[in-house]
């Protein structure tokens, strides 16, 4: 089949209509939908910023007329720095072993061209379709048989092996991208499996690579049903359910719960402003290349 | 050589080593602290009063060899995350509970110590508590928790500076509180405050409704697993008396989407948005923490108004006769004496006024003389007079309940109360529960 | 007009692993094998999906034919659980909110995030600016995004009680009814997953040919027309793609429920997952709940070998296209 060339970023043209006319319906819309998107973004974050006191009094969308710190401050002294450590731990752990197992399996399904990789690759395809949640009774089960309930472990092997499949997928999709030329005069120079693998594959691999890292990571930061059921004590609890249990430690404390949210959120923002593409990339899961 | 793997095998292996390698490092910071066998977990709910429990396990360790380590357990959740653990190896050692329902699962399961004995042949606590307070904590015949926070009644709290604007008195019959219903939605005030999204708040107005016009017996008999004791017709009648409330607008319209657990309903009745609020006595330490002028100047608290053609009278009162540490049987030897040891200090000096000055009335036996370090006297006598003139004390039927039961209970109460379900067909899904 | 867009051709080869080509010499195919990872090199990421992904579908099935508490072993007591699933009232409730918050969610998300992503395909400096911006609620999780809304959305101290007030409509009870809390789901849900379907919109948009739109002008075609008589048929597949992850996401959304009404008011929201975790972490009826489980991994587990079978497997590489 004969591809056409896509339209990606092409010089601006008289020719391009769709694009060239301001369009006013559009514009419109767009501005409802930004003002959807600011409205929240703006209550999140200027509530923060006020007291519990003039929250309540004054209603949740009055700007901040003395700004203070406190609600930040609250949160930071209490356990949000252990549950950031948490979090970054099963996000690092997380985001390791998906890459290194992804990088194996895709490996071998990539380059060992018979039905058993078939087979492997086309299990991981239908694990896609797992919904976690219709699995959290065995995981319990399981991971409380390996004696892993209320430890770390209990977050970060489950979600890793839920976000295996997606890994799985976007490096078969890189590295068939790799040129059969290029592996062939690897094996002339008579480079074994392994040295291929570090020399060639991963190298010309790595935007894929850090796709499944990114995707991986957002998926243990942002987890929340398995930490909700497999952990319990505050040496092992990690942001999101720290959020959820915030309820019922800041109650009506509004500011402090939104506050704990915003920090919460601060990391992958930060990402999202240096690395944007990559981090878009991970998001979506797709393949970076 | 036996040990050369073949070289396609080799890096797979390593990785495989290397993942379980990290996962077990991993287990291990997560589980961290001293060795487990010389500390002993002990979990309790997450609330203001905390510190009592923290400050008795730091007097304990000072002179114990086995160390208690306390675990704090927050969020609405508590019963669930526990009932989780428990059936896990990291249940804990020694555990707050609600005794009855809330643990029958685990005494027929052997997973609980029978403290019937411990309790006959320990001086300290040897008769310490009142017998109604105990009783929860009885499951098929054997004493498996000791009481350890304060008794719990759930009390009709008002706003008295609401009542004196309208010139009213605490109902003390419904026909009272019906008319009162109408004076203050007159006047544009919520009458009652209800946070209906925590449905354990609706059930508290069943709870008494049914007290109220059927008697504790019909309670009495639905807990002892006589299901048809739903078909009694004191419970579609309590039904049907808290849909007319919802009717005539007396819990005013967004009770639904009113939460107790974020204190929402309780800030809505400090603004004095809201006359009457039906609650457990904790509802005065929570005001006193987030409105104290509030509930040092205007709250007021009375008991559930009576029926004149009901069967229940005015001093019955429904509520959680305490909280209760349990102790797992896993425990032996040297840990299992510890453990017992810790129970004691439940009733030693400094934990009951250490209770007490937190604004608990302890279901110890003789407290009367305590209650003048209550940080409000007078709240105090109120309560300790409700509780031990009580003429029946209605468990919390949600505590009473197992797990299963009660989660389908409280599905039908909520149901009930968002329109789902009708008197008679509340009282039709109950039948088929127990 | 009706050209597949294009399916990048490492997906196409994807579905064939053999290569068409004719039989290499001998000499080449000695090279060619040498340096080769055997399908063991897939055995260590195969036994870790396998223990924790795959061996609980298989659990979660024989779990199903089990009375289980959670405290003791699990006891096998037959079809008891399925065939009281097969009657059960609240089963049956909890599929049809289900379906009906999928549909709510489908209808209410492809066409704003079908006009989100063509728009936001254009180079405009400004459209760049404003995409960063609607892109962000991605950025937060499923919990924080719950939290926000629920704040937003409090009858008393919440933004919805000063918008109530405004527009005199009395309470802000959204929370509080049935058709309002479900709603609420649907937006919040949908506030928060429409940037992600945008996205993949964006990507379709961008690869459609310039060339068609050139001919439509020619045609004399305004964009609107354009919009329907090129855009749209281009989209297609995008469509499909973006439809099927819609709908197998939102068969599974389970934290904004457990945070935004508890599955309530009543049970107005107690979709199907939210109905498993009430079964099997609060009344414990474990067994039971894996029946629940189940018929959501049959459910979801049908519509993606749908999506397979309906597109072929080479068309989920196609959503990662164009990025």
């Amino acid at each position: 089949m004969k591809t056409v060339p896509p339209a990606t970023a092409p010089p601006p043209s008289r020719h391009r209509p769709l694009w060239r006319r301001a369009n006013i319906p559009a514009g419109a819309g767009a501005a409802l939908w930004l003002a959807i998107v600011l409205i929240p973004l703006y209550i999140l974050v200027s509530a923060t910023l006020r007291t519990r006191e003039d929250y309540l009094e004054r209603g949740a969308l009055a700007l901040p007329t003395a700004p203070s710190v406190e609600s930040y401050r609250r949160v930071l002294a209490g356990d949000f720095l252990t549950y950031l450590f948490n979090t970054v731990v099963v996000t690092a752990a997380c985001a390791a072993l998906v890459v290194v197992l992804a990088v194996t399996v895709a490996y071998s399904v990539v380059r060992t061209r018979n039905a058993a990789s078939r087979r492997v690759f086309q299990l991981f395809l239908l694990g896609l379709a797992i919904p976690s949640q219709a699995v959290i009774i065995p995981v319990y089960l399981i991971i409380t048989e390996l004696n892993f309930y209320d430890t770390l472990a209990a977050v970060i092997l489950p979600t890793a092996a839920f976000a295996l499949p997606v890994g799985v997928l976007i490096l078969v999709g890189t590295m068939r991208d790799i040129d059969e030329e290029t592996y062939e005069s690897m094996a002339l120079d008579g480079a074994g499996p392994l040295r291929t693998l570090l020399n060639l594959t991963v190298p010309m691999s790595r935007a894929g690579i850090a796709t499944v890292g990114v995707f991986s990571a957002l998926q243990a930061w942002n987890g929340f049903l398995f930490p909700f059921l497999l952990t319990q004590s505050r040496d092992t609890r990690v942001l999101t359910l720290g959020l959820y249990d915030y309820v019922g430690e800041f109650r009506v404390d509004v500011p402090a719960l939104l506050a704990a949210v915003v920090l919460s959120v601060v990391p992958i923002f930060a990402a999202y402003l240096l690395a944007r593409r990559q981090l878009v990339n991970g998001l979506m899961g797709v393949g970076g290349r | 050589m036996p040990f050369d793997l073949h070289p396609r095998l080799r890096t797979p292996a390593a990785t495989l080593a290397g993942a379980v390698l990290l996962a077990g490092t991993l287990a291990a910071c997560g589980s961290g602290g001293p060795s487990r066998a010389q500390t002993l977990e002990v979990w309790t709910y997450q609330d203001a009063s905390t510190h009592i429990q923290a400050e008795a396990v730091e007097r304990f360790n000072e002179t114990s060899d086995v160390q208690l380590e306390l675990v704090e357990i927050p969020g609405a959740n508590y019963q669930e995350r526990m009932r989780t653990a428990m059936g896990t190896p990291n249940a804990p050692d020694i555990f707050f509970n609600w005794g009855s329902g809330s643990i029958s699962d685990f005494v027929q399961q052997d997973m609980l110590v029978d403290l019937t004995d411990t309790l006959a042949e320990t001086e300290e606590l040897r008769d310490a508590f009142v017998p109604t307070v105990l009783a929860a904590a009885e499951v098929d015949g054997g004493v498996y928790g000791v009481p350890m926070r304060g008794v719990q009644p759930v009390i009709l709290f008002y706003n008295t500076e609401l009542f004196e604007q309208v010139g009213a008195e605490p109902p003390t019959t419904w026909e009272e509180m019906t008319e009162l219903i109408e004076v203050f939605q007159e006047e544009d005030i919520t009458p009652v405050a209800l946070g209906g999204a925590d449905a354990w708040t609706s059930l508290m107005w069943l709870e008494y409704l049914l007290d109220r016009i059927g008697g504790p017996e019909v309670w009495q008999r639905i807990e002892t697993g006589e299901a048809e004791a739903w078909g009694d017709p004191a419970v579609e009648a309590a039904a049907q008396t808290a849909l007319d409330l919802i009717d005539d607008g007396a819990f005013g319209s967004t009770f639904l989407s009113n939460a107790y657990t974020n204190d929402g309903v309780s800030t809505y009745f400090a603004q004095g948005r809201a006359a009457m609020h039906l609650m457990g006595s904790w509802e005065y330490g929570s005001q006193l923490a987030n409105a104290e002028e509030f509930a040092r100047e205007r709250l007021g608290y009375s008991t559930f108004p009576v029926f004149s053609d009901g069967a229940g009278d005015a001093s019955a009162i429904v509520g959680n006769p305490n909280n209760y540490w349990s102790v797992n049987s896993e425990l032996e030897g040297e840990r299992l004496d510890a453990a017992l040891e810790f129970l004691k200090h439940t009733t030693d000096d400094d934990y009951l006024s250490a209770l007490v000055t937190n604004g608990d009335i302890p279901g110890t036996a003789g407290v009367d003389d305590r209650l003048d370090d209550h940080p409000d006297p007078e709240f105090a006598r109120f309560q300790y007079d409700l509780i031990t003139e009580a003429s029946a004390f209605t468990q919390s039927w949600d505590q009473a309940l197992p797990n299963r039961a009660a989660t389908e209970m409280m599905n039908a109460v909520d149901d009930l109360f968002s329109g789902g379900l009708t008197a008679q067909e509340f009282a039709d899904t109950l039948r088929g529960v127990s | 007009m009706s050209a597949p867009p294009p399916i990048p051709a490492s997906a196409r080869r994807a579905e064939s692993p053999h290569p068409s080509s004719p039989a290499p010499v001998a000499g080449r195919r000695r090279a060619r094998d040498t340096g080769r990872p055997g399908v063991l090199w897939a055995v260590p990421g195969l036994l870790f999906f396998g223990l924790f992904a795959a061996a609980p579908m298989v659990l979660v099935a024989w779990l199903s034919f089990t009375s289980w508490d959670g405290l003791s072993a699990p006891a096998w007591s037959g079809t008891e659980n399925w065939s009281r699933l097969w009657s059960d009232p609240a089963m049956h409730r909890a599929l049809r909110l289900s379906l009906l918050l999928t549909l709510l969610s489908w209808a209410f998300q492809t066409p704003v995030a079908l006009l989100l992503g063509v728009w936001s395909a254009g180079h405009q400096r400004s459209r760049a600016v404003l995409s960063a911006v609607f892109f962000l609620p991605l950025l937060a999780s499923s919990v924080a995004l719950a939290l926000v809304w629920r704040s937003i959305l409090d009858p008393n101290f919440g933004l919805a009680a000063d918008v109530a007030r405004w527009l005199e409509l009395g309470d802000a009870n959204v929370l509080g009814s049935q058709r309002g809390a479900l709603l609420a789901v649907a937006f919040v849900a949908a506030w928060q997953f429409i940037p992600f379907h945008a996205l993949l919109y964006q990507g379709g948009a961008r690869q459609i040919p310039r060339s068609l739109y050139d001919a439509a002008s020619i045609d004399g075609a305004g964009t609107v027309r354009q919009f329907f008589a090129v855009t749209l048929p281009q989209l297609r597949n995008t469509a499909v793609t973006s439809s099927v992850l819609m709908v197998v996401g939102s068969l599974t959304y389970f934290e904004t429920v457990l945070i935004l009404t508890g599955g309530g008011p009543g049970s107005a929201t107690t979709i199907v997952p939210y109905l498993m975790y009430e079964t099997g972490f609060r009344a414990f009826d474990l067994g039971y709940a894996s029946a629940v489980a189940t018929s959501l991994v049959v459910v979801a587990t049908g519509v993606s070998l749908l999506m397979v079978r309906l597109t072929g497997f080479g068309r989920m590489r196609s959503t990662r296209e164009g990025m």
